[in-house]
Order: structure tokens, then sequence, then C-alpha cells
């Protein structure tokens, strides 16, 4: 089991990254991570979704393919620790493969910075980023914007 | 095709601190923002600000409900927010027949875009 806790930096236990710092087209390296039927179970109360039997694919049990906004922000803030402050703006996923519930699924992740920009008085960060199984299976595809504090 | 294919779903909640904390537990940040009443006031908000990926979360639900097998393979979803959600806020996702998604509380829309699968 990877709690995101595990994989991803946390506001203020290390200096975070100015926007200055942030570099468009900086590759995000390779995290892995196992996603465990336990995970997927906390991360259903979470969003309290109180009925699993909704999650199936060909009949069999799936993790909510969501459960991997959890681990987005850890890709960038792995090479570009983070501030306090910064806010979620929008979100793009594309899911391509089940996440099947009922084993661990061991996946990587990894990114790039796409587009930083100053826009009506605040500093902008886009990144994307690629979930793969061990065996090269696309997984999911994730596009994110988030503003920066001053 | 999901029996839900053709009708809007909707998700409703009452927004509660616990309920942020529960979800930082999962997220694993320490983002003050979530958990600090204070602090969250003195910058402008009502409120300590649910995360934005825990409505997202209420709206991928209804999506799973909607599509069925094609959504996690065939699936789309973006949101965006538009405004934040507090303690007390009575929540509401839906998610359209032609897949609009929208977040609103009492003061108006918190989150809008959509979900869909395939090339709809």
């Amino acid at each position: 089991m990877t709690r995101p806790s595990e994989v991803k930096p946390r506001e203020g236990d290390q200096p975070g990254t100015p926007y200055a710092d942030f570099e468009v087209g900086a590759q995000l390296p390779e995290m892995q991570f196992t996603v465990t039927p336990e995970i997927n179970e906390e991360y259903l109360a979470a969003i309290d979704e109180q009925d699993a039997d909704y999650y199936t694919y060909k009949g069999r049990p799936v993790c909510a393919p969501n459960v991997l906004s959890v681990y987005l922000l850890a890709v960038l803030y792995r090479r570009y620790p983070p501030i306090q402050g910064i806010v979620v703006f929008d979100q793009l996923w594309k899911w391509r493969h089940p996440i099947f519930a009922d084993e661990n699924t061991d996946l990587i992740a990894f990114g790039e910075v796409t587009d930083k920009f100053e826009k009506r008085d605040r500093k902008w960060l886009r990144f994307t980023a690629k979930f793969k199984k061990t065996d090269g299976t696309l997984v999911a595809e994730a596009a994110h914007t988030l503003h920066l504090p001053e | 095709m999901s029996k839900n294919a053709n009708a809007t779903l909707e998700k409703k909640i009452k927004m509660t601190q616990e309920i942020i904390d529960q979800y930082g537990r999962i997220n694993g940040d320490n983002d003050t923002i979530h958990y600090d009443s204070e602090l969250a006031r003195s910058r402008g908000f009502r409120g300590t600000l649910a995360h934005g990926l825990n409505i997202m979360g209420y709206g991928a639900g209804l999506a799973a409900r909607k599509y069925g097998d094609r959504w996690y393979t065939e699936g789309e979803l973006y949101t965006k927010w538009i405004a934040p959600v507090c303690p007390g806020d009575d929540v509401i996702v839906t998610l359209t027949e032609d897949g609009e998604l929208r977040g609103t509380v009492a003061q108006g829309s918190t989150m809008v875009g959509y979900a869909k699968v395939g090339n709809q």
C-alpha cells in the first residue's frame, strides 16, 4: 500500500518552490506507488461513496478511477516542493484502463510542466501527468492548472 | 448502457470540517487553508475550504453511475473550481443527461465541467 502522504511532499515540510523556479518543459520524474483495495476503500469513504457496487468493469470490482487524484500533485511536488497557498483551478482526466479493486496495482506516474503565465494579477502553472502500469499499460492521463500565491 | 445514462443525477452533502479532515488524511496534504479557520477568514473566505478534488470526487461518482463500464476505458472528466465550499454549506452536484457537471452552494456555482465517454 502506498498512502499519498508517503510519496507526496507536504506543505511546510521543506522550503517551497517560488513561481520563478518552475521551468516550462521540466520533466517530472517517475514515481512508483501501489493502489490497494484498502486505499480505494478509504478514498471512497472520503468522497462519501456509499455504494461501491456501482464500481464494476465487466462484472469485476474496480477502484474509483479518480482515486488517482490524491496522487496527482505528488508528481509535481516531488520535483517542486509546495508552498502554502496553492489553489487548484481546473483538472482534466482521461481514464484508459481500470484499476481492479480486488488486487494491488503497481503504478508509475510521471509528467511535465507545460505552461506558466501571469494573468489577472495571478501566477499560473500547468502540468500534465500519465499513470501507467508497470507493464506499460496506460491507465490514465491528467492535466492540472494551479494558481500560486505571491 | 447504464440504467442511469439518460437521467440527471444528483449528489447532496452538507460540508463539515470532519469531511475536510477525512479527505485531507487520504490526500496527504498540509495546506493550512483547509484546516485553519482563522487563517482562512483572514484571507477573506467564509471559513476553511473543502478540497476541490473532494467535490470533484462527488461528480466522478455520478459519472461512474451514468456510464458504467465505458467510464473506465473511455471516460473523460473536466472540472473547474470557481468558488469555495466551506463547512456548513449544502453542496449539490449534478450531472445532466448530456454530461454537464455542476456543483452549487447557496452562494452560487462552485464547480463546473463535464463528464463524457468516447467522442461525445
